[in-house]
């Protein structure tokens, strides 16, 4: 499961990757749609400062 | 839950979203911009140059939007010397861009535009019939609805809007750049030049920038092709490499994050009565990052033809066929040509860099244009030129 470690800085990279739509900014948080990520780990990989895990 | 109608609804307030609520204002529509964040212009995910003209083509500048002019252009190789290009061959600024972008939202404000901050859109909403009629956001933990005619969406390089219509925005990671930039004081440039460090050893599939602003203070950042990047090679570990080498006097004053979408324009950028402009449409020039004016210029196109769709809704289809045509022809055709010089440059080696660089440094340095340059490179390394005829005609 994707999560994000608290320091995100909400900057859109990784939705901008994202191909199942499941990331989302709200005005302070990563949403991330558990039920429509694939576990790509796209997002995780090009997250500009290591924000999201795998766990 | 509240319900308004409006003639045109901008999802996004960076320069692309500003200038369409600007040119739509100014002829005379009901105008809607909600911007997810805080504080106009603020944070600045950029290193905010831009070329002079270029930049004077389309706003009507103002004193205190010039953070530092700009009459040089210093590339420094992997081996750390640095290859001065032409003076004035090259002029620019770099911006203040959170002045720039609270200024510019003051005039569409004063034009008649409503701008709304702390608004987040999460959907479009759609008729019985699947046709949009307008935007759902979220604030303050709020839901509201907005209506409009036309939507346009500026929404940067998360680009969600659009993706929501049906249009394929995802991008592949070697279509991104992941970035970091540290806005540091402490730094006494010699030149009132732009710095890019060119080199894998820098960042790899993509360069760092040194750009100057006044009272000693930089924008230094560095993006990386997103197919390097990794939980362990982020681009903020290069940064933090690069400034420790490099600038280990300068305090830093800010850190800000953010993704260059650097593949080709999207192809279709209009659908329904939905438009895309800037990063959201994905018009960054692939081979520099620089997408400031083409998120103003396509915004300023889409804001003037969403007002003339407004009056005359039989002819949106044809107006919105002309958006994309103009866009094309601006530079969406010269993108696809840089797209592909772009794969020839980043295969260059360290040692390639380090060659050509040292080839340019024998030309005196008020010589030293475009075009003397390309001489010297094709004489040192003739398959160059046969990679770059590729790749403009595309095979
Ligand atoms: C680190 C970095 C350095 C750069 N350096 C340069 C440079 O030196 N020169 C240059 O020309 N270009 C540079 N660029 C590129 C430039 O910043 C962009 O091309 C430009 O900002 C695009 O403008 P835009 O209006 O399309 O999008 P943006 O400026 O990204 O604006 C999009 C806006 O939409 C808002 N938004 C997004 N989704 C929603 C939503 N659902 N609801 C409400 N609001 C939403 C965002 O908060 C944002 O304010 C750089 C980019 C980065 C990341
Ligand atoms: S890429 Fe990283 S910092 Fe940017 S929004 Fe995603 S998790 Fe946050
Ligand atoms: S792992 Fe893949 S599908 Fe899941 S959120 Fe990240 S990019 Fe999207």
């Amino acid at each position: 499961m994707i999560i994000e470690l608290g320091h995100c800085d909400q900057c859109g990279t990784c939705i901008s990757v994202c191909p199942a739509d499941a990331l989302m900014l709200t005005e302070n948080a990563l949403l991330i749609d558990h039920e429509a990520c694939t576990e790509c780990l796209l997002c995780v990989n090009i997250c500009p400062i290591a924000a999201l895990e795998n766990k | 839950m509240m319900e308004q109608t409006w003639d045109i609804i901008i999802v996004g307030g960076g320069p692309g979203g500003l200038f369409a609520a600007l040119e739509a204002a100014r002829a005379g529509k009901k105008v809607l911009l909600l911007e997810r964040k805080r504080e106009m212009g603020v944070p600045v995910r950029c290193g905010e140059a831009v070329g002079k003209e270029d930049f004077a083509n389309y706003v009507e500048m103002e004193p205190r939007w010039i953070g530092a002019e700009i009459n040089t252009f210093i590339m420094v190789l992997p081996n750390g010397k640095e290859v001065m290009l032409k003076r004035d061959l090259y002029s620019g600024y770099v911006l203040n861009r959170d002045l720039f972008e609270y200024d510019v939202a003051a005039r569409a404000a004063d034009a008649g535009a409503t701008i709304k901050m702390r608004s987040n859109v999460v959907s479009l909403i759609r008729d019985a019939g699947g046709n949009i009629t307008g935007v759902r956001a979220m604030e303050l933990g709020r839901e509201r609805e907005y209506y409009a005619s036309v939507i346009i969406a500026a929404d940067g390089v998360e680009s969600r809007i659009a993706r929501q219509a049906g249009i394929a925005t995802a991008l592949k990671p070697q279509d991104i750049e992941p970035c970091v930039q540290a806005t540091v004081s402490g730094v006494s440039l010699p030149e009132q030049a732009l710095y890019l460090y060119v080199g894998t050893c820098y960042a790899p599939g993509g360069y760092a920038w040194v750009f100057p602003k006044a009272n000693n203070c930089a924008n230094i950042g560095l993006g990386i092709n997103g197919k390097y990047s990794d939980k362990n090679n982020t681009a903020r570990l290069y940064l933090d490499r690069f400034l420790e080498k490099h600038f280990p006097q300068a305090s830093v004053q800010r850190y800000t994050t953010g993704g260059v979408p650097v593949s080709m324009n999207l192809k279709t950028l209009a659908k329904d009565n939905l438009m895309i402009v800037g990063d959201a449409g994905r018009m960054v020039n692939p081979l520099n990052g620089g997408g400031i004016t083409h998120a103003i210029s396509s915004g300023k196109k889409a804001g003037k033809l969403a007002a003339t769709a407004c009056d005359s809704p039989n002819k949106m289809k044809d107006l919105f066929a002309r958006y994309e045509k103009e866009i094309a022809r601006e530079f969406g055709k010269n993108h696809e040509h840089q797209y592909r010089i772009k794969d020839v440059v980043y295969q260059l080696k360290d040692e390639d860099y380090d060659r050509i660089g040292d080839e340019i440094l024998k030309i005196d340095v008020s010589k030293r244009s475009f075009l003397t340059i390309f001489k010297h490179v094709v004489k040192h390394k003739p398959e160059f030129i046969i990679d770059v005829v590729k790749a403009y005609s595309g095979i």
